[in-house]
């Protein structure tokens, strides 16, 4: 069985947030000779989950990375400063380093920075698997990329088989999967669990939630979660999907309870704006535009609150779709789950008052 | 962050091109829209929404054409 | 017969001027300025691509006449090769020189969806050479006997100067925001 069938049965998805089917990139990759560029960026806001497999499955990632590149060119990306920039340079990996972007650890950001570009996502009128264009029209030689952790399970699937890897995780959504467990547990690290794991044994295997009210799930392109129901709920992209959202990139982050929710989403939709690489127009003025509804629908009296919110859901469904990359997808699901989610908390303080966003310790394996 | 990954769809009927924008290269003319009133709509900052990827070929053909940035383009 | 063909050579040569002068401020305002409906961008465009067409036909004509008429005498290889013409060779040859541009143009714009953007892109940008030297042409040869000729070339370089003025002065959102961007660090 080649490697390739082995990816196929496995059933493997991508670690990085976008969950496409590694056998069908691997494949591509072969077919056209694509040189590999495997991230270990960690780039959604949260996530150590690259840096752990950098630092403690090295050999595997590397085996891995060998197994699909053949004969051709390995780039392991991080950010410049990066422990794992470090000890990847230490063994002798040839590193992209990147620099401290939100987008920049984006597929196609990578591609055109390892060509001699910046750092920005480019417009995909084909996957780059078979080669393509840089937006001043320079060719750029096929090229993969995968997650750090895809590489690793990639190798791992070679070595035990795919009946091993199916053995763990759910039938849709088959195999191990780390978790980065981060924010307001007492034990926050990175964890080896799969789908369909309680988030309640996720938060007990991290210590336990320091009195969190809301859990934050798949980072800057996630979902907020009421702490409660999250407990009670599967880490599972099926069962998050009632929520909007997805396991992503494997982050979960309990808020911080000392500080009000409505003011993290704000903190977190302007720093989103500033993160636009600028290049696509529902994007450079898209995200801005949001940040600010977000913000007056915060400090909003109640006659104007409705206003706001109304235009917050136009703004937050004009998104979607309407750039280069899924950038503005993820901000727009971000801000559209804090409206729903946090609607209550958003009723108060139009009425001039801000509530304690609280749970209780026993919550913790409920 | 999820990739922008092409899904695999059904084959574009007769007469129809599928459109796309170049969202980098989309400086916000507004052409395409004048030209494809019943695909294309402008949001409040002048960028394309496509309502209906696939017009008749011979209206997508010169809005094509059209665009000063060469930002609209027919995809498979 | 050849008093025709002389005077419709500097005829044509008004047109194509006038013409072409048109046709760059009209690419001056695609290019510099964005407005949140595509209605006038339109108009605008459908006539910078039909008058261009419209002075090549001129052009012709002027090319045409210019060479048949044997008043002066400007053969077939100076409308292809610069600084080649017996009569008035720099003047000509300038006249050449912006047509040879123009072919390029021409030849680009009517295969730009085959040919790489920056191709298409960087011959364009020669627009804003091509047309000081038909300019020059024109105000050096076809004006002397007639002020009123001399008159509508000079109202030309004035538009086509204001035209360029307000393009290197003006800007819009879409460009400034660009701008700002690329100032972050992006490698």
């Amino acid at each position: 069985m080649t490697l390739i069938d082995l990816l196929d049965q496995a059933g493997l998805t991508g670690r990085g947030g976008a969950a496409f089917r590694t056998a069908i990139k691997v494949r591509a990759a072969a077919e056209h000779g694509a040189t590999l560029i495997v991230n270990a960026c960690d780039g959604e806001i949260g996530a150590t989950k690259d840096a752990w497999v950098v630092e403690n499955q090295l050999d595997g990632l590397l085996g891995g990375a060998r197994l699909v590149a053949g004969d051709h060119p390995i780039r392991v990306a991080a950010h410049r400063g990066s422990r794992a920039a470090a000890l990847l340079a230490a063994a002798g990996v040839d590193v992209l380093e990147v620099p401290a972007r939100y987008v920049s650890s984006e597929e196609s950001a990578l591609i055109s920075l390892a060509n001699g570009g910046l750092a920005r996502p480019m417009t995909k009128r084909a996957p780059f698997v078979a080669g393509g264009r840089d937006a001043r029209g320079r060719r750029i030689p096929p090229t993969v990329v995968l997650n750090a952790e895809t590489v690793w399970r990639i190798a791992q699937i070679a070595e035990h088989g795919p009946d091993w890897f199916r053995r763990q995780g759910t039938a849709l959504e088959p195999g191990p999967r780390l978790v980065t467990l981060t924010g307001a547990v007492a034990a926050p690290h990175v964890i080896e669990t799969a789908a369909g794991a309680r988030l309640g044994d996720l938060f007990g295997a991290a210590g336990g939630l320091l009195d969190a009210g809301l859990v934050w799930v798949g980072g800057l392109a996630g979902v907020l979660i009421p702490a409660p129901e999250a407990a009670r709920l599967l880490w599972s992209s099926t069962d998050l999907a009632s929520y909007g959202g997805s396991i992503g990139s494997g982050v979960v982050w309990a808020l911080d309870p000392a500080e009000c929710p409505v003011a993290f989403v704000d903190h977190m939709l302007t720093y989103a704006a500033g993160e636009s690489a600028g290049q696509c127009g529902p994007c450079m003025f898209g995200l801005p535009a949001l940040a600010a509804d977000w913000h007056d629908l915060a400090g909003a009296r109640s006659g104007r609150a409705v206003d706001a919110a109304d235009r917050l859901a136009a703004r937050v469904a004009l998104l979607p779709d309407r750039g280069a990359c899924r950038y503005p997808d993820g901000i727009a699901r971000f801000a559209a789950s804090a409206a729903r989610v946090l609607a209550g908390h958003l009723d108060q303080h139009a009425r001039g008052t801000c509530p304690p966003v609280r749970t209780t310790r026993s919550l913790v394996n409920a | 962050m999820p990739e922008k990954t092409q899904p695999v769809t059904r084959a574009v009927p007769a007469g129809r091109t599928r459109i796309a924008v170049d969202r980098v290269a989309c400086t916000g003319h507004g052409l395409c829209a004048q030209l494809l009133p019943a695909s294309i709509a402008l949001d409040e900052w002048g960028y394309p929404i496509v309502t209906d990827p696939e017009p008749a070929t011979t209206d997508a053909d010169v809005a094509i054409r059209f665009c000063p940035a060469r930002a609209l383009y027919a995809r498979p | 017969m050849n008093e025709l063909l002389w005077y419709l050579s500097r005829a044509t040569g008004i047109a194509s001027i006038v013409l072409l002068t048109t046709v760059l401020v009209l690419g001056v305002v695609t290019s510099g300025r964005r407005l949140p409906t595509g209605e006038r961008a339109t108009i605008v465009m459908a006539m910078h691509r039909w008058l261009s067409l419209g002075m090549v036909t001129f052009l012709i004509g002027h090319i045409t006449t210019a060479i048949a008429e044997t008043y002066v005498s400007i053969d077939w290889v100076s409308f292809l090769i610069p600084f080649t013409s017996a009569y008035a060779r720099v003047w000509v040859g300038l006249g050449t020189l912006a047509v040879d541009i123009l072919a390029a143009v021409m030849v680009t714009s009517l295969l730009r969806h085959r040919i790489p953007e920056r191709a298409w892109r960087s011959i364009h940008w020669l627009s804003y050479a091509m047309w000081p030297l038909a300019l020059a042409h024109g105000i050096a040869l076809g004006t002397s006997a007639q002020p009123i000729l001399r008159g509508i070339t000079i109202a030309c370089g004035a538009a086509g100067a204001a035209a360029l003025a307000w393009r290197t002065t003006t800007t819009y959102a879409d460009r400034d925001r660009r701008r700002v961007a690329l100032a972050g660090e992006w490698s």
